[in-house]
């Protein structure tokens, strides 16, 4: 599975770092980053969590 | 629209005191707004709305605009900024210059949010929580033993006060002063001679002139605060001058106090009348997070932000004319069953929940992880000491309109 934030579209609203430390971190402005791009099997559930969470749509997952 | 239509599955939620028959006929969104049965349940009238009359105009001669209610809508206009502007005339609150970031539009809100964004991010905010959390400890110790009290203005007002006092560095013994200052500006009181516009801009100014006072002194004279950090920032060789700072911190005063004592007086208002859901929170704490997220869904404190059209264009079907003042019903997309499942009711399990509580887009609250601190930082020390409590009887909660602060939590226990 990929995980990717559309920097243009998030707007730090901190929804997938806090539902999800385990795959989202957020950066110094509290914007979201990737922690991976391909998230470990044990994971994948994490981050759909994270991506479902956030009120810009701004995770897309593609799934492997 | 029948009475049957307007009624939404009440479950343990406490919408059952407000009487959908007053939303018979053809809605009118300003008098339920009017309507303290409304303010108290207005997911009622947002209901009510998106089924009728989902982008409603009002005109009222002084007042003209259009409520937008839909979720789909909604979405619409804060992703699209070009369309819908922040600039200044989209609301009057007694400012002589944009405030700043809030009606500041592309491309030079960027540039500002740069600047603030790293000074409200979370790490930043993880550094208050302990001076935060003594703050709430000892207004709730304060109490404790007296087995009542009106929680807004025992704790929901004077904590974030204080946080933010401290936080902008303007001196804690003025809090009397600042704290009615922000009051007369969000709720001006008109007197015999003088209308709530009048009271609004001469406490405006009055804001004002406190701050342009402070923001000089710190220029000569930095301190480890917050408008001596916005004085030395800079991004991108941009640096904020001194009006600038003036201009943040107005919008401060006005963003950053009454958002989060409202959003304290609906949760704890909720969890008073909801025994079994205070229930789940007090069981396990470490549900904190989950609870305040969906308060701040189904509560959505701040019902709704202003956007004035750039262009003629059209939203839901309708069209609306260049200049026209919108107001984005954000409480109204947060409870749309269009989008939610089970949107009216409460659920601390909600798998998915991307709320608009903090608005969206470009403009999302710059303050909402401070605000989320001190959410929970209540939440965990006031459930630690007073696990039970209902309102007092008699009380009929009195919400304000608009910004859902209730002045008369009184809660026994
Ligand atoms: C639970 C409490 C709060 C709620 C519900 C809330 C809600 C909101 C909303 C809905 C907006 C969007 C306005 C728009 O789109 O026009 C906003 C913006 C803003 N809020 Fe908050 N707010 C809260 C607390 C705070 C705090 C504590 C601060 C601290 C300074 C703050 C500062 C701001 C600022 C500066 C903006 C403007 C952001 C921009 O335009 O880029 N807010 N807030
Ligand atoms: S939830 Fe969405 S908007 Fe918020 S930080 Fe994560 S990616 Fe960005």
């Amino acid at each position: 599975m990929k995980v990717h934030i559309n920097r243009e579209l998030c707007q730090g609203h901190g929804r997938c770092y806090a539902l999800a430390p385990e795959v989202y971190d957020c950066d110094d402005d509290g914007y979201g980053i990737e922690r991976f791009t391909d998230v470990p099997k044990q994971l994948e559930d994490n981050a759909r969590r994270g991506a479902n969470n956030c009120p810009e749509d701004a995770i897309t997952i593609e799934e492997s | 629209m029948s009475d049957n239509e307007a009624k939404t599955e009440t479950g343990n939620q406490g919408l059952s005191d407000a009487d959908p028959a007053d939303v018979d006929g053809s809605p009118d969104a300003l008098a339920m707004m009017g309507d303290p049965a409304m303010a108290a349940c207005p997911q009622l009238m947002y209901k009510a709305m998106r089924d009728a009359d989902p982008v409603t105009n009002v005109d009222l001669g002084e007042i003209s605009m259009t409520m937008v209610w839909r979720h789909e809508d909604v979405i619409e206009v804060l992703r699209n900024p070009e369309v819908y502007s922040s600039r200044e005339e989209a609301v009057e609150i007694g400012q002589k210059r944009p405030l700043i970031p809030l009606q500041i539009d592309p491309p030079d809100h960027a540039k500002f949010r740069k600047i603030l964004d790293p000074l409200f991010s979370p790490k930043k905010v993880a550094l208050l929580e302990d001076r935060t959390r003594a703050l709430a400890a000892d207004l709730i110790e304060k109490v404790v033993d007296d087995g009542t009290c009106n929680f807004d203005k025992a704790i929901a007002e004077p904590l974030p006060s204080t946080v933010f006092l401290e936080l902008l560095g303007l001196p804690l013994e003025r809090a009397a002063e600042f704290i009615a200052l922000k009051d007369g500006i969000i709720r001006p009181q008109a007197t015999a001679d003088k209308t709530d516009t009048d009271v609004r801009d001469e406490t405006g100014a009055r804001i004002y002139e406190v701050l342009e006072a402070v923001v000089a002194e710190r220029v000569e004279n930095p301190q480890d605060d917050f408008l001596s950090g916005f004085l030395s920032s800079e991004v991108d060789g941009h640096r904020l001058t001194p009006d600038d700072v003036v201009d943040i911190g107005y919008l401060f005063f006005l963003a950053g106090l009454d958002t989060v004592t409202a959003s304290l007086d609906c949760m704890i208002s909720f969890l008073a009348q909801n025994p079994e859901q205070r229930q789940q929170l007090v069981d396990d704490p470490s549900r904190v997070n989950a609870v305040i997220e969906e308060l701040l869904r189904f509560e959505t404190p701040v019902t709704g932000v202003p956007r004035i059209t750039s262009r003629d264009t059209e939203l839901g079907g309708c069209p609306i004319k260049a200049g026209t003042t919108i107001m984005v019903m954000l409480g109204s997309a947060n409870t749309d069953e269009e989008f939610w499942d089970g949107g009216d009711d409460v659920d601390f399990d909600r798998e998915v929940n991307k709320h608009l509580a903090f608005g969206g887009g470009l403009h999302r609250c710059l303050g909402s992880h401070l605000a989320r601190m001190e959410l929970r930082v209540v939440l965990e020390e006031w459930h630690r000491r007073v696990p039970n409590y209902s309102i007092a009887d008699g009380v009929e909660l009195n919400y304000s309109a608009g910004l859902r602060q209730i002045d008369n939590l009184q809660l026994v226990w």
